[in-house]
């Protein structure tokens, strides 16, 4: 699986500093770490970047420098994200689009203009859809319209908008419905997701289990890449497929009931987390504990 | 092809809980099914009716609810002996007024609350106002001072169960855990609750809501509990539910400008909630209690 690295994002303190003190050190420290640690693109999220758009021009230009990787250009903002189009070296990824009007006008062209690919997500005007058909809806018609402005299915990474599970548990079924149909509809188009949003809301020191185990099963669902912690080590080794004891159990877990008498407790946290994620079972905080 | 082919086999059940001391005690929950699913399964114990009284005389009541209690309002033991013998109470509801107010007397409050319980007839709940704080100092001690006498204590929320739920089990007491509208922070309070204390002496709140103010979200919620207890078996939600609806309703507009309608608002959401799989209903007007429970029999 194609791994985005989320780790240069304006919520993060040192980021968000370095982007306001212009100090490139810390920024492509960070961007080489990630690179190290196994992440395929970098994601460079500026926010709206409404002051200032140029930002993304600035980091596009420090980030290349120091790794020879793709980037990608993680802003709502068409002006932004333009001025970081400008001086990418290596087609980046535009990140993202959607279906929404004001998107279609301004972002989608860009990705013609500049021939790169784009995260397309199933946001539309009317909202987040709230159901696999319905996202499933939302998607091909803002997929026809890229179409026909020239972009293929193969240069569409589809963004099927990953809920927190804290928040929205029935969503996370949801998602991976819709993961199962998307080669269907939109036959050639790649996917992505913003995988951390899952456990948002969930106890810290339990988040990573929920976004590696959720990750193996995207990947099992053919999603085509996710955007994820660079520095959560086992993750990235499952999605390098380095971890096949875990990936067998996590599969088995998925289609069948497992009994858990008698395994080791590392064995257990991950059937249960799979029967959350699958929601054979309703989430709670402690949702190991029971 | 059988008649019993249409019908669903339930894997999980409802606890059946206990409140009230030896000679009145009165059951609630036990269902193997869903809601009014009679064909599906064991039904459970029917529906049970609370009616409330308050330690101290309520205020801002209209005068359409007022004057079913106007005789009775100063006296709680007279009010919950008319709430029983005249309007048919399975239950009282004491809510515990007297804790508004500053510096409440705890102990004064859980010696009251102990003689109320000795010369009722029904088993009691005893509700605090929904200050974190005050609700577990004056919860805890009646749990003391009323040992044994098996009440059903409320609302127990996450910043305060712990203490609450550990007087109450020393006291051989129920509780009311209660979670604001939220099945995974419902659930989460039970996981932790029932690390010490029995499921058998849990009635939950997912927190009731009165028609036009929100009564969709109980009713989803309380309806997915149910579902989530019966068809999926998931042993933390299998708690009977109540459903505290007199201070909502009462609270409303609707209710308070008319009769006929503040009888209407409130014995609806209780049989709305008591569809959506409420097990107890706490109520505050005797008409009200009355339709509702016409209505189910």
């Amino acid at each position: 699986m194609i791994l985005i690295g989320e780790n240069i994002q304006i919520l993060s303190k040192v980021v968000s500093n370095a982007l306001k003190e212009k100090d490139e050190k810390p920024l492509q420290e960070l961007a080489i770490r990630q690179a190290k640690a196994g992440a395929d693109y970098i994601d460079l999220n500026v926010g709206p970047a409404r002051k200032d758009p140029d930002v993304m021009k600035w980091l596009a230009g420090v980030i290349q420098e120091a790794v020879n990787k793709p980037l990608s250009l993680d802003t709502t903002n068409p002006v932004a994200m333009e001025a970081g189009l400008s001086v990418c070296k290596i087609p980046p990824l535009i990140n993202s689009a959607s279906g929404k009007q004001e998107s279609k006008d301004k972002m989608l062209p860009l990705a013609v203009k500049y021939n790169c690919d784009v995260v397309l997500s199933v946001l539309i005007d009317a909202g987040i859809p709230t159901d696999s058909s319905s996202r499933a809806e939302a998607i091909m018609e803002t997929v026809a319209y890229a179409n026909e402005i020239g972009i293929p299915n193969e240069r569409i990474w589809v963004d099927p908008i990953m809920m927190p599970i804290s928040v929205d548990q029935p969503q996370v079924v949801e998602l991976f419905e819709f993961m199962k149909i998307l080669q269907d509809i939109c036959p050639g188009a790649k996917s992505t997701l913003g995988l951390s949003n899952l456990s948002n809301g969930a106890p810290e020191h339990l988040r990573g289990i929920l976004n590696r185990i959720c990750l193996v099963m995207l990947d099992r669902y053919k999603c085509f890449s996710a955007i994820v912690d660079s520095f959560d080590e086992e993750l990235v080794k499952l999605a390098k497929g380095q971890l096949p004891d875990i990936q067998n159990l996590i599969y088995r877990a998925m289609d069948e009931e497992v009994d858990v008498s008698g395994l080791p407790k590392k064995e257990v946290d991950i059937v249960k987390t799979v029967n959350v994620l699958m929601g054979k079972s309703l989430y709670s905080h402690s949702w190991l504990e029971t | 092809m059988q008649l019993n082919d249409f019908f669903e086999p339930y894997k999980g059940d409802v606890k059946e809980v206990a409140i009230g001391p030896e000679g009145k005690t009165v059951k609630i929950g036990g269902e193997k099914t869903l809601p009014f699913h009679a064909f599906e399964g064991q039904v459970g114990t029917p529906v049970r009716f609370a009616l409330e009284v308050f330690d101290a005389p309520p205020e801002g009541w209209p005068e359409h609810l007022r004057s079913s209690y106007a005789d009775v309002l100063a006296d709680p033991v007279a009010w919950a002996n008319k709430c029983v013998k005249q309007f048919g109470a399975d239950f009282i509801c004491l809510n515990l007024a007297s804790l508004d107010g500053e510096n409440p007397d705890m102990k004064r409050i859980a010696e009251n609350v102990k003689k109320i319980a000795e010369q009722i007839t029904v088993p009691l709940v005893i509700m605090g106002i929904g200050d974190k704080d005050k609700d577990a100092k004056a919860l805890v001690e009646i749990a003391k001072v009323c040992s044994g006498k098996n009440l059903l204590l409320g609302p127990l929320v996450k910043e305060n169960y712990e203490e609450i739920a550990k007087a109450a089990l020393e006291g051989g007491h129920g509780i009311i855990p209660q979670s604001p509208l939220d099945i995974n922070l419902c659930k989460e309070l039970n996981v932790k609750l029932t690390k010490f204390f029995p499921k058998e002496k849990m009635v939950i709140d997912p927190l009731s809501a009165a028609i036009g103010y929100g009564i969709d979200y109980s009713f989803s919620i309380m309806e997915r509990v149910k579902q989530v207890a019966v068809i999926h078996n998931d042993e933390m939600m299998k708690a009977p539910m109540v459903a505290n609806i007199g201070k909502d309703c009462w609270k409303t507009k609707e209710a308070k400008e008319d009769k006929t309608q503040g009888i209407l608002w409130e014995a609806i959401t209780a049989f709305t909630l008591v569809l959506s799989g409420a097990n107890m209903v706490i109520m505050r007007h005797p008409e009200s209690l009355r339709l509702v429970k016409k209505l189910i029999s």
